[in-house]
């Protein structure tokens, strides 16, 4: 699956194959790590340039398609402590909950709803979930130079299309690292989000971008996400990206 | 007994009507007069003014010694109940009353006691001849005893006048001359001051005198 | 149209009075009826409305009657793939506390999957906040309101409003503010938004909802997936549309509206009479004219079509007038309407606007016109067959014919053997009811100028021995002119037949309920967790009761749980009540059933107890297996006793608490019933209550003695709107007096005049007015006393079988009867201080000519 945390996970890799599908395992291989932590900040920009700023922090288990995230708000002081946990399922949607102390309640956010904005970012609740690249059907469409990069431009349709909110993207991937430069996603040809990474730095030997840009197209805001003290491979337990692991710490 | 000084009545209407012009009269007591005229000549106005129905427009009209032209309505009333008994060309007797009723009702006005209105309405109607139909509605009766019994209420408290809108007006001629019997009878016994309004010039002339009206002015007083 | 000009036009300008009348009669009765239902239906409007604008874009609503239900309920709607979008509603009114403000409605909702159903507009700006959306989820005080509230309140985000809530006194935080219009108006924009899970604990609601609001799959249809839904669900849920939440309303209420329509029947019926009166007199009096127009030519058909159009012309005058006051009556009445239906059904609903509904309009227009004419048919046919010849002759055409009077008593024997046949009628309970009811006020229409003669002859006596004259004189008249005075009789007979009837019913009423009070409505103190004791939008915790139970001074705590559930297609009060320890303190009246047995049993689960009233409305009987559908399926038990319950306006079904939590997974609590300890006081029971629980809970700790006084206020208040239409019934029969006395004036304007001309004073003459009026009062009063005590003896069937189920026994309001007879001669007299005054100050020489 190729949404924005995917990308987190790339990994600088020989070219095996030149087709669309090996291009994009190659991406998710070359991002492969058993567990990530970062510290985020995440910027949004409103159409009349007001920024509100939220501080985050990251927890990913797994790869690929199995893995589950646990995202825990520290900063302001009103959010501080809500936490959401993304189970990802290979196949299907993922499961997701939130969990509010102050109410000291998690609640579900239902398949229904994945489709909403996350929180008044740009994000979709659906942006949050990552799948296996063999959920994807791919095709090339050509070359384009992105942020001076040459990169394949790629289209991706889910073999399910149920599942989505989407029906396809477009997604440019450099040549020369295997990493994603830019996505922009559709619904029926509409544009609905486009997504560029920038600030790529190798870490860990995964080449990693430090900032992205999110953008749902028409409503003239952002979100820039950057991230900080990001480490891969961090000793993670299954156990703590569980409901209850989620209802303890708080 | 009736005494008219000047006296003048006006109708405020779209067009101002002079009834009486200053007709100045006297009728002394115990007299039988009558009074004639074409319609409208004033003689009907006449008669409401003496009867105190109505006042006058100006001048003085005395009763009885009583100047009508001050007195409140109420007293008004008074002296129509005490000094003056009408007696109507359409009888206007209280359909809803019987004979006896009827002929007592100004005894009641005046509140005398169940016992003697009794004695008296019953006295009346025998004098009237109606002692046999005291319990009747007035719809049960004919013409001339409807109006012998508006004749019995107007003389129910003996008053010392009595005053007649054309008496036989509404009655054939043999129970007209039946009704003036009657009058004139009563005149006799009673010796009331008796005024009759009439065209009936029949009925005008067996009365001692006969006053004309015209347009509102006496043209003419005979006594015979 | 000429002869309109020509004849009507001078006639109503000449007597301008009796026109005004006329048309007043009309007016009241539209108004009445204008009034009444407008208000009524505002209320209803206003509900739907309110329900509308919040139900959005959801096509189906799933609810449990109130009770709500478990949380995993929405999962498994969210599962189905006949589903869109579901999402979860709480729904709670609260005071705000703000001055002017009155109840503030709070929807609990999901706000992430909310947008896809409604559309919540927000004001400039906010929406891009990135704090909003997470913070108003993140924190539990987090409020939206309105902007018209916001504005309205000087708030804005930020602003800080706060009330009691089950975990103590809280304050909330404006956290967004809508834009007005959609959602944002919803009682009348008295609302806010708040976080699903935040409102569960801050109404009570443990982890359940109140509702759930969908939108289907474009694809499926509606009856597609409200049988999808059926399927998955059981019976114990209701999946409807929004719209048909209106219609439950209107269930709950029907009362009200049955009684205002049959009031405003009754009113119109009583101004049918006065145009009757009207026309009668009319075409008495205009007899020559008639004659004259006769003669010259004009056809029966012409005359008739004349007094039609006249009378058209008036009901129309009327009705217009009546639906204007009518609407302005119903702007005053609708909000007292709308707080009553509150207090009483404890149902959120706030009237928007008070619109006159075009189908009320033509309704009123139309029953205006038509009654007006149908008063005017008898004179109008009485008109056309004026004999020319004989019309200029003044006679005693006021009187009936002999065999107009035969054909009435045998229209009146008809009717009575009719109202004698329903007596002994088995089953139809309501024809029965209804048809003898008319059948009876006909017969006493149809008797009334019989009854008026037989009652003034024997009056005669006695007003000629008060005074000799004016009494014969008013006695006579009475008689005489039976078409003069007979209308306005059964105007004001029925008017009084009604006032006896309504009293009758309230005086019973309030000694059932009185009674009810007395043998069940016991407990020192109740505890509730609304000020007013029939909301039910906030509910305890079940511990409270524990924490009650371990207070010293408290003997005894019984908890209640009270809610609406769907019982037979219609909402039906629920009151679940730990039944051992209610059998060991109170002792309802027992319709059905043996006592100590049918309160084992119920403790036991093993049966249900029926409201008396409930029973009847339902045809439940003793013995019978009822369904009650829960969240847990349809519970299925006997009814193992029937007794006098008033916990709700239809009666209630009682069951044990131990029932209710098992089959609605819901142990709440709106009420506790609370019996101290001896020795303890009310007042000192409450201040030791408040003083443990008062500061982390949201308690009202109310006195039997305020509760009782709450139970008398909105009694009083129920039955001060039909004061209202009894009082403008009254006002109706008097104009009726008022105008038959004016005629009578007119009509014996010579009789006066003789009766002045031979010595009649003015006082005397007034007197004999006065006394016609009084006699016509007396006699009305006296006919309309008798014929309410058969008409109560109806209301109280009709009440029973037809309208509230409620048994109230027959007792003649000997207060109200003996204080209407006073009453109503010195309304006479006041009315007739007018007619007398014109008959004393006409010119009598006119008078004496008149012809």
């Amino acid at each position: 699956m190729n949404r924005f945390l995917a990308a987190f996970s790339l990994t600088a890799a020989l070219v095996r194959a030149q087709d669309a599908r090996h291009i994009m395992q190659e991406v998710q291989d070359r991002a492969r790590a058993n567990s990530q932590r970062y510290e985020g900040t995440l910027k949004v920009i409103d159409s009349k340039n007001k920024i509100s700023e939220k501080r985050w922090t990251y927890d990913r288990i797994g790869s690929a398609g199995g893995s589950k995230v646990v995202i825990r708000f520290s900063a302001p002081a009103e959010v501080k402590g809500v936490a959401l946990l993304v189970v990802n399922h290979p196949e299907r949607s993922s499961d997701q909950w939130m969990w509010t102390p102050a109410l000291q309640r998690d609640r579900r956010i239902a398949f229904q709803d994945r489709s909403t904005r996350f929180f008044g970012t740009d994000f979709s609740f659906e942006d949050l979930e990552e799948r296996d690249a063999s959920q994807y059907d791919y095709k090339i469409l050509g070359e384009e130079t992105v942020n001076g990069a040459l990169c394949w431009k790629l289209e991706s349709r889910p073999k399910k299309s149920k599942s989505s909110q989407y029906t396809h993207a477009h997604i440019w991937v450099g040549k020369a690292r295997y990493v994603f430069e830019k996505i922009e996603s559709f619904h029926d040809g509409k544009l609905i989000r486009r997504l560029i990474y920038s600030d790529y730095q190798k870490i860990q030997n995964i080449w990693t971008p430090l900032t992205m840009e999110i953008e749902e197209v028409g409503r003239k805001s952002k979100t820039i996400l950057n991230t900080e003290k990001l480490q891969y491979n961090v000793p993670l337990k299954d156990g703590q990206f569980t409901l209850q692991a989620l209802r303890r710490e708080s | 007994m009736i005494d008219l000084q000047d006296v003048s009545k006006q109708f405020d209407g779209k067009r101002k009507v002079t009834a009486l012009d200053q007709v100045s009269l006297s009728i002394a007591k115990g007299e039988m007069v009558s009074l004639v005229g074409a319609s409208g000549s004033g003689k009907s106005t006449m008669l409401n003014l003496i009867g105190g129905l109505d006042k006058p427009s100006s001048g003085e009209i005395i009763v009885d010694g009583q100047r009508l032209s001050r007195v409140s309505d109420d007293q008004l009333t008074r002296v129509r109940r005490d000094k003056i008994g009408f007696i109507f060309q359409f009888f206007n007797l209280l359909p809803t009353l019987s004979c006896l009723e009827n002929a007592a009702l100004p005894l009641h006005l005046r509140g005398w006691n169940r016992r003697r209105i009794d004695e008296r309405a019953r006295e009346l109607l025998d004098l009237v001849q109606l002692g046999h139909r005291l319990d009747h509605l007035p719809e049960e009766l004919s013409g001339g005893e409807r109006q012998r019994v508006a004749i019995a209420r107007a003389l129910s408290v003996y008053p010392p006048i009595l005053l007649a809108d054309e008496p036989t007006g509404n009655l054939d001629s043999h129970t007209g001359a039946e009704i003036l019997h009657l009058i004139r009878n009563l005149h006799q016994r009673l010796g009331a001051t008796i005024l009759i309004v009439t065209h009936d010039m029949g009925v005008a002339e067996s009365c001692p005198r006969t006053i004309r009206l015209k347009d509102g002015k006496v043209v003419e007083d005979i006594r015979r | 149209m000429m002869l309109l000009r020509l004849l009507t036009w001078p006639y109503v300008r000449k007597h301008k009075l009796r026109t005004i009348l006329t048309i007043a009669g009309i007016a009241l009765g539209v108004i009445v009826f204008v009034g009444m239902r407008t208000a009524n239906d505002s209320v209803l409007y206003g509900f739907q409305q309110t329900v509308d604008r919040l139900a959005g874009k959801a096509q189906l609503q799933i609810s449990s009657g109130e009770t709500g239900f478990p949380e995993e309920v929405l999962e498994r709607v969210q599962a189905l793939p006949e589903v869109d979008v579901a999402v979860p509603v709480i729904e709670a009114t609260v005071k705000t506390g703000l001055p002017g403000q009155g109840n503030i409605l709070i929807l609990g909702v999901d706000m992430t999957g909310d947008r896809s159903l409604r559309q919540y507009e927000f004001e400039e700006g906010d929406e891009s906040f990135i704090d909003d959306p997470l913070v108003f989820l993140a924190q539990p005080d987090s409020l939206m309101v309105t902007s018209e509230f916001a504005a309205h309140n000087h708030l804005a985000t930020g602003g800080k409003i706060s009330f009691d809530t089950m975990i103590g006194p809280r304050q909330f935080t404006i956290r967004g503010i809508m834009k007005s219009g959609g959602l944002a108006s919803a009682f009348g924009g008295n609302l806010a938004i708040m976080d699903i899970y935040a409102a569960q604990k801050v109404f009570g609601r443990g982890r359940g909802f109140d509702r759930i609001d969908l939108k289907l799959k474009p694809d499926v249809s509606l009856a597609k997936g409200q049988s999808a839904l059926e399927a998955l669900l059981g019976s114990g849920y209701q999946i409807e549309p929004p719209s048909s939440r209106g219609k439950q309303f209107e269930s709950i209420s029907r009362i009200f509206s049955i009684g205002a329509s049959l009031n405003s029947a009754f009113a119109l019926l009583i101004g049918l009479f006065i145009i009757y009166n009207t026309f009668a007199i009319a075409v008495t009096q205009r007899r020559s004219e008639i004659g004259i127009l006769r003669s010259l030519g004009a056809s029966r058909r012409q005359v008739r079509g004349l007094f039609l159009l006249e009378s058209a012309i008036l009901g129309l005058t009327g009705s217009i007038l009546g639906i204007v006051f009518g609407l302005l009556m119903a702007r005053g009445m609708a909000n007292y309407v709308s707080s009553l239906f509150g207090e009483i059904y404890g149902v959120a609903q706030r009237v928007e606007t008070v619109a006159a509904d075009p189908k009320i309009i033509a309704l009123a227009l139309g029953i205006g016109v038509a009654t007006s004419m149908l008063a005017a048919w008898l004179p109008a046919r009485d008109a056309s067959q004026v004999d020319p010849a004989k019309a200029l002759h003044k006679g005693a055409y006021e009187s009936f014919t002999a065999e107009e009077g035969r054909l009435r008593l045998i229209g009146a024997a008809c009717f009575l053997a009719a109202a004698a046949v329903c007596l002994f009628l088995r089953g139809a309970e309501g024809l029965r009811l209804y048809a003898g009811y008319l059948s009876v006020v006909l017969a006493a229409i149809l008797l009334a100028p019989a009854m008026v003669r037989c009652l003034v002859a024997a009056l005669r006596p006695l007003l000629r021995s008060l005074l000799p004259v004016e009494g014969a004189l008013a006695a006579g008249s009475l008689i005489q002119s039976p078409r003069r005075t007979s209308a306005t009789v059964v105007a004001v007979m029925l008017s009084i037949s009604l006032v006896v009837g309504l009293g009758g019913v309230s005086n019973s009423s309030y000694q059932s309920l009185m009674g009810w009070m007395n043998n069940v409505l016991n407990p020192d103190l109740f505890v509730a967790a609304s000020e007013q004791i029939s909301d039910r939008g906030f509910r305890f915790p079940a511990s409270i009761g524990d924490e009650l139970r371990r207070m010293d001074f408290i003997d005894e705590v019984q908890m209640v749980r009270t809610a609406r559930v769907r019982f037979r297609g219609a909402p039906v009060m629920i009151v679940a009540v730990t039944i051992d320890s209610l059998a060991r303190r109170v002792h309802p009246q027992v319709v059905a059933g043996d006592p100590s047995r049918m309160y084992r049993e119920a403790a036991a689960g093993r049966g249900v107890l029926f409201a008396d009233s409930l029973a009847r409305l339902k045809g439940v009987e003793l013995g019978d297996t009822v369904e009650i559908p829960s969240p847990a399926g349809v519970l299925k038990l006997p009814v193992v006793g029937i007794t006098i319950d008033y916990s709700d306006q239809q009666g209630a079904i009682l069951m044990d608490r131990s029932v209710f939590v098992r089959n609605w997974k819901d142990d709440t609590v709106n009420l506790f019933r609370v019996y101290l300890t001896k020795g303890t006081t009310a007042g000192e029971g409450k201040r030791r209550i408040l003083a443990q629980l008062g500061a982390r809970n949201r308690l009202f700790v109310l006195t039997n003695d305020q509760v009782r006084r709450f139970i008398l206020r909105v009694t009083d208040q129920w039955f001060s709107l039909t004061y209202m239409q009894i009082f403008v019934a009254v006002l109706v029969a008097v104009l009726g007096i008022v105008n038959s006395l004016t005629v009578s004036i007119t009509d014996r304007r010579r009789e006066l005049a003789v009766l002045q001309a031979v010595g009649g004073l003015r006082r005397q003459v007034r007197q004999a007015v006065w006394m016609e009026a009084m006699a016509i009062a007396l006699v009305s009063v006296l006919l309309g006393l008798a014929l309410g005590a058969v008409i109560l003896f109806y209301y109280i069937g009709i009440i029973r079988e037809e309208i509230a189920g409620v048994r109230l026994e027959y007792e003649y309001p000997v207060r109200i009867a003996l204080a209407l007879i006073p009453a109503m001669i010195a309304v006479a007299f006041l009315s007739a201080l007018g007619p007398a005054e014109s008959a004393v100050r006409s010119s009598l020489v006119e008078a004496l000519e008149y012809e």
